[in-house]
């Protein structure tokens, strides 16, 4: 017979891995040198350091969503993790929030300073304890904000969780994944770091087959190309697994008559200065993309089909990075309604007989007001498009968000919790899930994977792709 | 009417009520304390219109799925939050104007509200206990002041009726509470309608310059709900 967990105990507990902090600092990154990547130094008055950070970084919209929670419970039953083990306390949003709540009271509250065991306020007492406010918000929180949208409140608790990752990060307290991925960022530009040669080589690899596949050795995937009507911006996982998805808008773009380019510098629109809540990652990798618009005299900016990467070049970038936008912004999803509506590319939705549902990404849908466009499309690219249910704003995470793919440790909780997710594509009997994030892309292929479903995952440029009418 | 009943009708009252609205002033000055950022990207939206949706979301059930999904919940939270406007109004009405509630009419209508929000509270305080993820983010605070409000709302039910009657023990508990309540008011999680509009108002700032909200119904059959601004094919 299983034993049974105290309540007390958390979801998930895993020691502070620094292996690869360590051998970053040995090779003395410039990153690192500059500050701009943190380190964990054990010898460090880390929980007064992060007690200031705390203090300085605390803004209106945090401090209400703090201090508005009235404990009602709401939340719960919005959350993925919390419906697939729903006899663990630990796993309620609100219960996540409070652990960094209860530090905010006891430094800024009234009652939580004067008599704190009244509200349950307490600061943390070590490192270890940092530690475990380390595991709660990166290992039990995907940051989908579906209990912020369900709290009659109206408290962020999606908010409060990046706040604590971002105070973490700042003290090098952060899952080894986060810490690779923001190292990659911060040295090369791209999270994956792709070098150029690699780059350069896969867009040429990428020309040499779109021009075989149209019989047509003109055309190119322009790079550096200035004055174009946009700027497409992509995710590093498409250089390195999903080539095929360049090709694809390249395609697309190129049957649209459209005057186009990509950048060599710049063309990353990943950004984890999201899932680690490090705004000086976020507001480097937006002004690389920013910088290569201007620099290119690009008329708008084009991103690709991925769901963080969207939220945080089109939203959250200019305010990280301090910059006023100054041309448009837009996901491809909305361009290539754009050429349907105009009648600039043809589509026949028989090409594509198979049932298709659609999976809204959290950062898409619930964090970035793109919800009715992929629909639209694929209502014309699809002849058996139906919905899954709940969806749009309503829709569950595909359990990969906030950063969770690049966390190994915290898998085997994130696959209990994709039960919902597994039993919502299973109700649709659709043979095909589409969603317009890379990220989802590899959460529901985990999730289909473990619970053995008869689905595969797509994208909307792969389904647009073989309707196309050539 | 004895001395300290009038006393604490009266002067006790007002100066826990002007307690209480100064503590809640200071905190509203510490609340805007805290810088507010705001978003710098090209809205996709409108913020006023985000910010009125989420505000109103509370007078919309059919808007969360958390509400929507449990009516009953939604009607325990509309008689409890009932109760409390009427067992405020009771401590204006009792010794400004106590006529009023010796019509009939009025009387039954407090005294039905006044129960049914007692009854409401004690739901409440039984889930808060019954509820094992409930009972594990509860704090003392939590605890004591949903005792307290119970407390307050049946003394506000006795309390109709001890005027009608001129009891006088009855009146000395309600106003009792309700001085502890004024006082404790500003230092508990009542104070959750001061705070109310500034979580709206940042949510909805942003998902409302962002197209999110207002969420709008959507036409199509196999629909849930919701949808965000005007579907793409009326915008261009």
């Amino acid at each position: 017979m299983a034993k049974r967990r105290s309540p007390r105990t958390l979801a998930v507990t895993t020691g502070l891995q620094t292996g690869s902090q360590d051998q970053a600092r040995r090779e003395g990154l410039p990153s690192i040198r500059a500050g701009r990547l943190r380190t964990y130094d054990p010898a460090a008055p880390n929980v007064a350091r992060f007690l200031e950070l705390l203090d300085r970084r605390l803004t209106r919209a945090v401090a209400s969503s703090f201090a508005g929670c009235v404990h009602c419970g709401r939340c719960a039953e919005s959350c993925h993790y919390f419906l697939a083990r729903p006899d663990d306390p630990t796993l309620t949003p609100v219960w996540k929030a409070d652990q960094i709540r209860r530090i905010f009271k006891r430094r800024r509250d009234w009652m939580g300073r004067l008599v704190p065991w009244w509200v349950r306020a307490r600061v943390p007492a070590d490192d270890g304890d940092l530690n475990r406010l380390k595991d709660i918000v990166f290992g039990t929180c995907s940051g989908c904000r579906r209990c912020t949208f369900n709290c009659p409140m109206g408290v962020d608790t999606a908010l409060l969780i990046r706040f604590a990752r971002g105070l973490l990060t700042e003290l090098g307290i952060v899952p080894e994944g986060i810490f690779n991925v923001s190292r990659d960022q911060w040295e090369t530009g791209n999270q994956m770091a792709v070098t150029p040669t690699d780059y350069l080589e896969t867009l040429q690899w990428m020309t040499d087959e779109l021009a075989t596949e149209l019989g047509d050795p003109s055309v190119t995937i322009p790079i550096d190309k200035p004055d174009c009507d946009f700027l497409y911006v992509i995710n590093p996982r498409e250089v390195k697994f999903d080539p095929r998805s360049i090709s694809q808008a390249a395609k697309l773009f190129h049957l649209a008559g459209e005057t186009w380019t990509l950048t060599s510098r710049g063309w990353d629109q990943t950004n984890f200065g999201l899932f680690s809540g490090d705004d000086g990652l976020g507001g480097f990798m937006a002004e690389n993309v920013h910088e290569a618009a201007v620099r290119l005299k690009a008329k708008r900016v084009v991103i690709s089909e991925c769901g963080h990467g969207f939220r945080s070049t089109r939203w959250e970038g200019f305010t990280w990075a301090g910059l006023d936008q100054t041309i448009p912004y837009e996901s491809v999803v909305e361009t290539i309604w754009r050429y349907l509506l105009e009648g600039r590319v043809r589509v026949d939705k028989g090409r594509n007989p198979e049932p298709v549902t659609f999976h809204d990404s959290c950062n898409i849908a619930r964090s970035g007001g793109i919800i009715e466009e992929p629909r639209l499309v694929l209502r014309r690219v699809c002849a058996d498009f139906r919905e899954m249910h709940p969806n749009r704003t309503e829709n569950f995470c595909c359990t990969g968000g906030g950063g969770l793919l690049s966390l190994p440790e915290y898998r085997p909780l994130r696959l209990e919790a994709a039960r919902i997710k597994a039993d919502q594509l299973t109700a649709t009997g659709a043979k095909f899930v589409c969603t317009m994030c890379h990220n989802c892309v590899d959460g529901l292929a985990d999730v289909i994977k473990h619970y053995k479903l008869d689905i595969r995952v797509v994208q909307v440029l792969e389904l647009v792709d073989k309707a196309l009418v050539v | 009417m004895s001395h300290f009943l009038h006393l604490l009708e009266n002067e006790v009252h007002h100066a826990a009520l002007a307690f209480m609205i100064v503590v809640n002033a200071l905190r509203l000055g510490w609340m805007f304390r805290f810088r507010s950022r705001r978003e710098k990207a090209w809205p996709a939206g409108k913020e006023g219109a985000g910010i009125a949706f989420s505000l109103a979301n509370i007078i919309r059930p059919g808007a969360m799925e958390s509400i929507r999904t449990k009516p009953f919940f939604y009607a325990q939270f509309v008689l409890f939050h009932l109760g409390v406007v009427t067992a405020i109004a009771e401590t204006f009405i009792i010794p400004s104007a106590p006529e009023v509630l010796r019509v009939p009419g009025t009387a039954w209508t407090f005294r039905v509200i006044m129960a049914a929000a007692f009854i409401v509270g004690l739901l409440r305080l039984i889930r808060r206990f019954r509820n094992k993820a409930v009972r594990f983010i509860s704090s003392v605070d939590d605890y004591f002041t949903l005792i307290l409000v119970i407390l307050f709302f049946g003394a506000a039910f006795l309390a109709v009726w001890a005027d009608f009657q001129r009891s006088q023990t009855l009146l000395l508990v309600f106003f009792s509470l309700t001085a502890v309540f004024l006082i404790y008011e500003p230092f508990s999680k009542v104070i959750h309608y001061l705070y109310y509009p500034f979580t709206h108002f940042f949510l909805g700032r942003s998902l409302g310059r962002r197209g999110v909200y207002p969420l709008r119904p959507h036409p199509d059959k196999d629909d849930v709900r919701s949808g965000t601004r005007p579907a793409a094919e009326e915008r261009v």
